[in-house]
């Protein structure tokens, strides 16, 4: 099955880019606890997606796609907690890099990747619902 | 000899963030606490483990070394806290662990992948990768120690 990935990178990014957005509006009213969960569950989620995408549309720079991957999700990381506290930064930053190490391996061994991906967005849809009802709830 | 290097090196500043932390202890709160506890036990577990399992020999003796390195971190650096959230760093930390052995052995082995990588880029790829994971343990622990004189 033939995916078309850059097109998922682009909705990702423009999602990032609102959700982002939305979020330094409203950071007055978001507690530090559910700021650190946003910027945890939104940092792992972004490094996943980048190394998994990344790694299939690129299969033969390994090493260079891990380095971006872990960059790209300490970079998602760190800048939604430095909205918050410093406290927040520093868990995003680490909870990305973690992650974003481990991504690009996932997207090797994966057997159907068409199907994985759509799995993969589907999660991440989730999160943001659950993160958006719970930033509307409080 | 690079990766003996880097090990020395993560572990003389974990040492030396530790010891820190056990000095200042009564003067932070819960919150503080759980979230630098957090952090330094999950990277730090993965750097160790990483280095850990590429030096080490395949040995039964040696096989779950990297990850019992990676629990026995978490559990001393949630031993800060009381005694039901310290399973926060332990459980970090056993991940970590866990993690970081998983990583080394894909470097050594990038075929239990699939991954495309030829004999000829292999050590260069390994160095580049173990190095980058140095970076990261630095840069975390430089943004601790800013946020401990703050």
């Amino acid at each position: 099955m033939d995916i078309p990935i850059w097109l998922f990178i682009y909705v990702d990014s423009c999602l990032f880019l609102i959700f982002y957005l939305y979020v330094r509006k409203i950071k007055k009213r978001i507690g530090f606890q559910l700021g650190m969960n946003i910027s945890m569950v939104m940092g792992g989620m972004i490094a996943m997606l980048s190394g998994v995408l990344f790694i299939l549309q690129f299969p033969f720079h390994f090493t260079y796609i891990t380095m971006l991957s872990a960059l790209i999700g300490m970079g998602s990381g760190a800048v939604f907690g430095k909205l918050f506290d410093h406290e927040t930064f520093v868990a995003g930053l680490t909870n990305g890099a973690v992650v974003g190490l481990m991504a690009p391996m996932i997207g090797t061994v994966v057997e159907m990747p068409g199907r994985f991906v759509l799995g993969l967005h589907i999660l991440f849809a989730m999160s943001m619902v659950m993160i958006l009802s719970s930033v509307i709830r409080s | 000899m690079l990766i003996l290097v880097l090990l020395l090196w993560n572990v003389g500043e974990m040492v030396y963030i530790y010891r820190v932390f056990r000095k200042k202890q009564t003067l932070f709160d819960d919150r503080y606490t759980k979230t630098m506890c957090m952090a330094l036990s999950s990277i730090s577990s993965f750097v160790i483990a990483l280095y850990l399992q590429l030096l080490l020999p395949l040995h039964p003796v040696t096989y779950f070394l990297p990850s019992c390195a990676g629990l026995w971190i978490g559990w001393k650096f949630g031993s800060f806290m009381k005694a039901p959230a310290s399973l926060n760093g332990m459980y970090n930390g056993a991940l970590g662990g866990i993690m970081g052995m998983m990583f080394g052995a894909v470097l050594q082995n990038p075929a239990i992948c699939n991954i495309p990588i030829t004999e000829a880029s292999f050590t260069s790829n390994l160095v580049s990768l173990v190095l980058f994971c140095a970076a990261l343990h630095t840069l975390v622990h430089h943004f601790i120690r800013k946020s401990l004189t703050k």
